[in-house]
């Protein structure tokens, strides 16, 4: 097999300057002139690095801010230049990068798909015949000959993806863009790179959507500090992703609050069977468990768990204050679990905080942060914020009564639909 | 969603033929780097066709004198040196009125500062794209200068009827304008890239260019001619390229005869500056999305 992208000994190296600190009783045309010389820093982005892809595979790109992920994509992009190595790529290269950044408000909808695309690296040709599929697929038909400054922020940003997955290349880098439009869109984006990827183009993926990665992905590589810190089937390099994040999956805790009455040991996420999976899937049945020690006797005690996105939304609380009996804790160990039948999360990473406190007290007895990670990926698919477990029931149908029976009851969940087939099914 | 699909099939189809392999190695200053420069720059040569275009619709796109632009800055200048130079105090023209004598020469001038104007912040002011898309970024200045060419062109309509009205016939020697329009793009070209590329890093160069160019063009025969500059002063004079250029444009409209003396001095000097303005630009051009 051929390789479509070789990275060899590729190593970036970006100049910070600093302002110098000075001195604020000294002349200011003196601090004026120390302010040109600045300090400079070396910082290496990559160090190093060999990887090569290739053709027709998808690799994704995984690790924390900062590991060298946005500077492999600009690289490959062309958009900067290596300090020193050397990058081989084979084939018509496309970046989907934030896209739209290139779009003139004053400009119609057919001039900005003109310019977009030769900004792109099409040829006007080219894009004079995809001209209907494109505003076709953006959903913007009836508005080409607007200014895109009316067009809604929705309408802006399907165009531009619009624009630059017409572009057949060879190799396709993406980003985050899959972040981008409505669930209906992003549906639609998917389907789209699926498509390019049956067509056999070599896609390189950049994210942070590990759920993501796992599903599109042949193979994964894990940067750490601008190297390559491991490469791999995409389940074993993200569960040593994972494990980066949380090195051993009970001692990550960070401890916020507490004194030695009772401690938190561990807080972990079970199916009702008891088994421990490392991934959920909306509305599947959780179990979250709570081992914990007291050493002294503790009366009214209550546990919380709160769920937080990356970005520290709170999503959502189990609490036991607000049901229930009290719960008085002897001395000695412990184990208390939360039951939820249908998991409410839309896909992504949760991280849980847990804690032990008195019903009355304003401090918390022992407060974890960080205990687990969550992980969601799609299950029962729904558009919005969160799952809402539902019945549904058919009522008054004309023809058949007996058919309004068999119609009611739960909604059933078919194995085929748990988790999404990638292919196009409209 | 059907329909697309097979588009890219079949597009996939159609792709199998042999495909170009690229290289990206780290920037150097060499003769190879700049034949893969152009070999570049002519794989985006649409892309230098539809910004161009661009540049002239955002203009003239919620203006309501639109293409008249084009023409007002070289005829106001025109009108205000006639007053100043022919009513006010006189400057010996030969043969034709001052109008037409400081028109002639405010068409290339006109050219070569609106130009320079705004290719100095064309890297600058796309930074947006320059940090997301690839494509040559030479592209940028460029656009601008071929935009400005279509704006000659437009503001020489005045001209001719100027030379109708002053009964001023064109000769023969009109087909001057060719090279000598070759050899102001090519230098105009150079200075947009050196500009538009220090401009990256150090934006004194933008602040500094109304007055550069103030200075520029009484440093030019737009206003005067070239005879009328002292002898003395004329080999330092003529270093400055826009004189020969200025002046043989003149020369060839009004068909007053070719100054070759300026004219090889000019050109020799464009041809060398472009293509080192040329690695110099491709030189930034590599880490240019570092630092913008």
């Amino acid at each position: 097999m051929s390789s479509d992208l070789i990275f060899s000994n590729v190593s970036k190296r970006y100049i910070v300057r600093h302002e110098v600190d000075d001195d604020a009783t000294k002349h200011p045309w003196i601090r004026k002139l120390n302010a040109l010389r600045k300090r400079r820093d070396e910082f290496w982005a990559l160090r190093d690095v060999n990887f090569a892809v290739e053709r027709g595979e998808t690799v994704g790109i995984i690790g924390h801010n900062g590991a060298g992920k946005s500077t492999i994509l600009k690289l490959l992009a062309n958009i900067t230049a290596p300090t020193s190595g050397e990058i081989v790529i084979n084939g018509r290269l496309s970046a989907l990068i934030e896209v739209g950044s290139g779009f003139h408000p004053e400009l119609t909808g057919r001039e900005n798909i003109f310019l977009n695309g030769a900004i792109l690296g099409m040829g006007r040709r080219e894009i004079a015949s995809k001209l209907e599929s494109i505003a076709e697929f953006a959903g913007v038909k009836a508005f080409l000959d607007v200014p895109v400054k009316r067009f809604s922020s929705g309408m802006y940003v399907r165009l531009g993806f619009s624009i630059a997955s017409h572009l057949d290349p060879d190799i396709l880098l993406l980003d985050e863009v899959l972040a981008v439009g409505d669930a209906a869109f992003q549906e639609k984006c998917l389907q789209r790179i699926e498509g390019l990827r049956r067509a056999g183009t070599t896609i390189v993926f950049i994210s942070h959507d590990l759920a993501a990665v796992e599903r599109i992905c042949d193979r994964v590589i894990l940067m750490r500090r601008g190297e390559v810190a491991a490469t791999g089937n995409p389940r074993d390099i993200i569960s040593l992703y994972q494990e980066q994040i949380e090195p051993s999956r009970i001692n990550t805790m960070k401890t916020a609050v507490e004194d030695d009455r009772a401690v938190i040991e561990s807080l972990a996420f079970y199916t009702p069977s008891g088994l421990r999976p490392s991934v959920f899937h909306t509305a599947d049945p959780l179990v979250a468990r709570i081992d914990y020690v007291a050493h002294e006797e503790v009366r009214d005690a209550v546990f919380e768990i709160f769920v937080r996105t990356g970005d520290l939304t709170e999503m959502c609380q189990l609490t036991t204050e607000t049901s229930g009996s009290p719960i008085n804790l002897p001395v000695g160990p412990g184990t208390l679990e939360f039951h939820c039948d249908e998991l409410s999360l839309q896909p992504g990473m949760y991280h849980a905080n847990v804690c032990v406190k008195e019903r009355l007290a304003s401090e918390a007895i022992n407060w974890q942060y960080h205990a687990a990670t969550l992980r969601v990926d799609p299950g029962r698919i729904t558009r919005g914020q969160f799952y809402q477990s539902n019945r549904w029931k058919l009522l008054r149908q004309a023809h058949s009564a007996t058919s309004a029976q068999n119609g009611a009851g739960e909604a059933e969940r078919p194995p085929a639909t748990r988790r999404p087939s990638l292919t196009p099914t409209s | 969603m059907a329909l697309a699909e097979a588009d890219l099939v079949a597009a996939g189809v159609g792709r199998d033929g042999p495909r170009r392999t690229k290289v990206i190695r780290p920037v150097a200053f060499s003769i190879r780097d700049l034949w893969a420069g152009l070999m570049g720059l002519s794989a985006y040569a649409d892309l230098l066709v539809v910004l161009s275009a661009h540049r002239l619709k955002i203009r003239y796109k919620q203006s309501m004198l639109g293409i008249a632009w084009a023409v007002i800055q070289p005829v106001a200048l025109m009108l205000i040196y006639t007053l100043v130079f022919s009513v006010f105090t006189r400057i010996k023209t030969p043969g034709v009125p001052y109008a037409v004598f400081a028109y002639a020469a405010l068409l290339p001038w006109t050219f070569f500062s609106t130009s320079l104007t705004n290719a100095t912040n064309g890297l600058v002011s796309h930074a947006q794209l320059v940090t997301k898309v690839y494509f040559p970024r030479e592209i940028l200045p460029i656009s601008y200068i071929v935009a400005a060419l279509v704006d000659l062109l437009i503001a020489s309509i005045v001209m001719s009827g100027l030379m109708i009205y002053y009964h001023v016939s064109l000769t023969p020697q009109v087909l001057w304008l060719i090279p000598v329009t070759l050899v102001m793009a090519a230098f105009t070209t150079a200075c947009s890239l050196i500009f538009s590329a220090m401009q990256v890093r150090v934006r004194d160069i933008g602040m500094a260019m109304p007055l550069v160019l103030q200075l520029w063009m009484f440093g030019s025969p737009v206003v005067y001619s070239l005879r009328q500059v002292p002898e003395r002063f004329r080999d330092y004079y003529l270093l400055n390229p826009m004189v020969g250029i200025i002046e043989n444009f003149r020369a060839a409209l009004l068909g007053n005869p070719i100054d070759s003396h300026s004219l090889v001095i000019s050109t020799v000097l464009s041809v060398v500056l472009l293509p080192l303005s040329y690695l110099y630009f491709k030189r930034v051009e590599a880490t240019v999305a570092d630092v913008i």
